[in-house]
């Protein structure tokens, strides 16, 4: 029983890194650059919808949209700021913007919210279901549909859509894409949206269950990474199953070995499929690693 | 990050009163004779207020502001706040971009241990005490003269965490689950050594690394060992994670916290029933109230940084204080407060405080529990261990 009670909090967990490292692989793929801020983009969008539920006293899943609409126009401007004015510089200058934009983020919440850890409201209610003995929160279940709905909506709009078209494109080839007549400039300030909104998404679902601090930001991009570097530089299939991967190893595993135990066999793990599969699981769709 | 502020006696003066007070003065000039200068003193606020620290440094940047901001007639204190950030070097820089205007009186240094192991050999340099609620012990353990720290070590808390459980539960099967930081190991370090000498082995004994979220794989194997009480060890986010997954297991085992817990905004996270019967050790607790002077530093604290004061600010409040009481007893240089600070006993508003001869200055612990209906928790037992002669 209490096996299948980790696998649900397993699958909360992972479901929630998985939009962290959508958001990531979504600019990486569209930019070649790694997004060093998307971390604490996840804690921004958290601390933001705290905020929101100050003065809005609703349900998460209400302030969800609202919370994903600000992200995204601060996403835009991250793109404007800290990318497109460095685009045609080495990669390493994007880098340390997009460090320097985490650091802004981090010391603008201290500034804003003070340095203690926050609570954002419930998606719809904090309390449990049970389910054939299982103790399941009604959190962990909202977070799983939730995650799961914008994964699938993600999918939908990039292949399924003439945006998404657009916006594969110009990661794909931007140059052709431009040659083509796509706006590839505005296709990326879209995609820098769009990757922000999933980190605010993220940043909601994460905070209720699991607080959110300040400094929360530099562990989630550690893991956006390693699920990237799993799943297969750039691959978007690849960037959730290796979320997944890792909350298996944060919460399953850990559940019969230490905590410590645990950790060093994840980046064992890592080890072994970078050996036999450089390539990551599900391949590399960007073209230069960071 | 710098904030300069003067300070001469209580700033607080309302408008009307700084429109009379030129007249009196200049009436009460011209009847008196000059008196001695005001002595003057330099304390720069040296603490980490961004960083994964922000929220303890914060605590005890407030709590040296606050001392700072109401210091004995007589003395006029010069002092700026710089943020040390959480690196070594950021400390180091603070301290001589202090010494560089001035050699400081004293300095309330970072609590962050690696910060003041590298801001030593550069106080004992300049010849400047630091005063800290940095419980890191080898930063006590280097026969540097001019550290004090105003916050009991792990082996005062850790003492009366084991003893309390153990002496007042009853308890002889402790699970103890910490931290894997340099915070964690320490006190896992003393909780073990205080167990044994209490005859007690722990059943369970596990580390959590802090980025960890899902507290059910710890917990599931903690109660697997089948514990009567569960010792925690925990930063301040961890530690409500814990209160609340184990409050929605419904698990029944008495838990007794670390000092993270007793802080307000730790309990600001949990609801008061997942509160019920968790108790935790702290060097003070001053939401709790207790003397009247200790009420009237948490409403101070309340009206002017618009928020709860914990120990880590009541221990640097009264380091500071203790420096100011020595300055206005006629200790004017470092050295002097150096001398004052090794030799002297103070009644604080958390404890008496004394060196021990290598700048421990606090020796005591309580244990707080909660009741379940609100935030605030109880004072349940004080534990007092000898002061150096």
């Amino acid at each position: 029983m209490i096996v299948a009670q980790l696998l649900v909090n397993g699958l909360a967990l992972g479901a929630a890194y998985a939009l962290v490292a959508l958001g990531f692989v979504l600019v990486l793929n569209a930019t070649g650059a790694v997004n060093f801020a998307q971390g604490d983009l996840v804690m921004a969008g958290g601390f933001l919808a705290v905020a929101l539920a100050g003065s809005l006293p609703v349900p998460g899943i209400v302030l969800l949209p609202l919370v994903m609409g600000l992200m995204a126009l601060l996403g835009l401007a991250v793109s404007l700021l800290a990318y497109l004015p460095l685009r045609n510089r080495p990669p390493v200058s994007v880098f340390i913007s997009t460090i320097a934009v985490g650091i802004i983020l981090q010391n603008g919440v201290i500034l804003l919210f003070g340095p203690e850890p926050k609570a954002a409201p419930a998606l719809f209610g904090a309390t449990t279901v049970s389910l054939g003995g299982l103790v399941i929160p009604e959190q962990s279940i909202a977070v799983i549909a939730v995650a799961g709905l914008l994964i699938l909506g993600q999918h939908w709009l990039f292949a399924r859509t003439q945006l998404g078209r657009r916006l594969r494109a110009t990661a794909q080839d931007p140059e052709m894409a431009r040659a083509c007549g796509i706006p590839v400039t505005a296709m990326i300030a879209l995609t820098f949206a769009v990757g922000a909104a999933l980190a605010g998404a993220a940043g909601l679902l994460l905070s209720n269950q699991f607080f959110v601090t300040p400094s929360s930001g530099a562990g989630l991009i550690l893991k956006a990474y390693i699920a990237v570097t799993i799943g297969g530089w750039g691959s978007v299939a690849g960037a959730v199953t290796g979320a997944l991967l890792i909350a298996a190893f944060e919460v399953v595993a850990s559940a019969t070995v230490s905590y410590s135990a645990a950790t060093a066999a994840l980046y064992l793990a890592v080890l072994v499929i970078l050996t036999f599969r450089p390539q990551g699981l599900f391949g590399e769709a960007a073209g230069a690693r960071a | 990050m710098a904030d300069k502020t003067k300070n001469s006696g209580n700033p607080a003066l309302r408008p009307a009163l700084r429109k009379v007070l030129p007249l009196a003065a200049a009436l009460l000039a011209s009847v008196i004779p000059p008196a001695a200068a005001a002595a003057e003193l330099n304390i720069p606020v040296l603490v980490p207020v961004t960083g994964f620290l922000a929220l303890e440094g914060t605590s005890q940047r407030n709590g040296a502001v606050l001392a700072l901001s109401d210091a004995p007639a007589g003395l006029k204190v010069e002092s700026e706040v710089i943020d040390t950030g959480t690196a070594p070097e950021g400390a180091v820089t603070a301290l001589e971009r202090a010494a560089g205007r001035g050699t400081p009186t004293a300095v309330a240094a970072s609590m962050l241990g690696t910060q003041m192991l590298a801001m030593l050999p550069l106080a004992e340099e300049y010849g400047v005490p630091l005063v800290t609620v940095s419980g890191t012990a080898s930063i006590t353990e280097r026969g540097n003269p001019w550290v004090f720290r105003f916050f009991p070590g792990d082996g005062v808390t850790k003492t009366a965490h084991a003893r309390y459980a153990v002496e007042e539960l009853g308890k002889r099967r402790p699970a103890v689950i910490h931290q894997t930081t340099a915070y964690g190991q320490s006190g896992q370090a003393h909780l073990r050594d205080a167990f044994a000498k209490l005859g007690v082995e722990p059943v369970f004994e596990e580390g959590v690394d802090p980025g960890i979220r899902d507290m059910l794989p710890v917990l599931t194997k903690a109660m697997a060992a089948n514990p009567d009480v569960l010792i925690l060890h925990l930063h301040s986010g961890p530690t409500a994670l814990f209160i609340r997954q184990a409050a929605a297991m419904g698990i029944t085992v008495p838990i007794v916290a670390g000092s993270a817990m007793h802080q307000p905004s730790t309990a600001a996270l949990l609801e008061p029933a997942e509160l019920k019967g968790v108790c935790a050790e702290s060097s003070a607790s001053p939401v709790s109230g207790g003397t009247p002077e200790l009420e009237r530093f948490t409403a101070d604290y309340r009206a002017t940084f618009k928020t709860e004061p914990d120990a880590f600010a009541l221990g640097q409040y009264d380091g500071i204080r203790m420096v100011l009481d020595a300055a206005a007893k006629g200790a004017e240089t470092p050295e002097a407060i150096r001398d004052a600070l090794a030799k002297s006993t103070y009644q604080g508003l958390a404890m008496t405080y004394r060196s021990d001869g290598r700048g421990n200055m606090a020796h005591s612990a309580v244990i707080v529990c909660y009741d379940g209906a609100s935030r605030v928790p109880a004072v349940v037992k004080r534990y007092d261990t000898a002061a150096p002669p």
